[in-house]
């Protein structure tokens, strides 16, 4: 039971993380997902509908790097509306965070 | 699992959508796959952590079923996009499908309505004024262009309520397959 609670929170904040290291730096796919799977322990292949999802959305979008070994690669980079969507995205997490933090401060 | 059996079956689970969306897709596992053998990842490991393919083509299948409907409100696109929902199991098939083919039977019972109407318009149209109908020539003639014109405009009408319809399953389904997403990658 707490495990499923810990995946339902995870898959929310997936999103506000990828546009979060999108906001950093461009970035491609294989990046993204190591550093999801390092820091949050999230399933690799979760990246993929994800990243259609968001494009399909309007909230990145897609360009070609020429690579020395094998086929170019393609890096995702935040639209003016992904940028928007991480802005608020932020502020609904820090609120909803700050309420958690407070309730289970109180209750200890 | 090996890198090409991977690519096999999420290429097979892919089949039916457009060939440059599969393409896109697949370049982006091998990419991955290729990223992950450049770090020393063993092929099984990667696979295993890419999870399972099937399931994975569902969930893209269904998302490009979507990105169709709304760029184009075509009948097939409508019927590709429900039937991709109900594999992923975001349409509750015992509860919403007996649903809407009532609301789709009562459709087509309207459309076939509407067709019959125009049908009879142009019939008294064409032949009303030759058979000495009660009120003259010209009320026939009238009587059928209206019959025509208010057959085409509760057609055009009920057109737009089936896009509503189907556009509210496509926001309703979409709704669900956000929130059963985590459950469903979890098995």
């Amino acid at each position: 039971m707490p495990e499923a609670i810990e995946i339902q929170l995870k898959k929310g904040v997936l999103a506000l993380c990828v546009l979060a290291l999108l906001s950093h730096a461009d970035s491609y796919a294989y990046e993204i997902a190591s550093r999801l799977t390092r820091d949050i322990d999230m399933g690799e292949g979760t990246i993929y509908p994800l990243m259609r999802r968001m494009q399909s959305d309007g909230l990145v979008e897609t360009y070609l790097v020429e690579s020395q070994s094998g086929p170019p690669r393609k890096y995702y980079r935040l639209t003016a509306a992904g940028r928007q969507s991480l802005e608020q995205q932020k502020a609904e997490w820090a609120a909803f965070a700050t309420a958690v933090n407070d309730i289970v401060g109180a209750a200890a | 699992m090996t890198r090409a059996e991977f690519i096999t079956r999420l290429r097979r689970g892919l089949s039916g959508l457009p060939a440059t969306t599969i393409a896109d897709i697949v370049a982006d596992h091998e990419a991955h796959f290729a990223d992950a053998q450049a770090a020393g990842r063993p092929e099984a490991e990667v696979a295993a952590a890419l999870g399972d393919p099937d399931r994975l083509a569902r969930e893209l299948r269904a998302e490009a079923g979507l990105k169709q409907w709304e760029e184009k409100k075509t009948p097939s696109n409508a019927m590709a996009a429900i039937i991709a929902l109900i594999g992923l199991g975001a349409i509750d098939v015992m509860f919403l499908l007996p649903l809407l083919l009532g609301v789709l039977g009562t459709l087509f019972g309207f459309l076939v309505a509407v067709v019959t109407i125009f049908f009879v318009g142009g019939f008294i149209f064409a032949a009303g004024p030759l058979t000495a109908p009660p009120g003259g020539p010209i009320t026939a003639f009238l009587t059928g262009i209206g019959l025509m014109a208010s057959a085409t405009f509760v057609g055009s009408l009920l057109t737009l309520v089936t896009v509503g319809v189907f556009n509210a399953v496509v926001w309703y389904a979409r709704l669900h397959f956000r929130l059963l997403k985590p459950a469903m990658e979890q098995a």
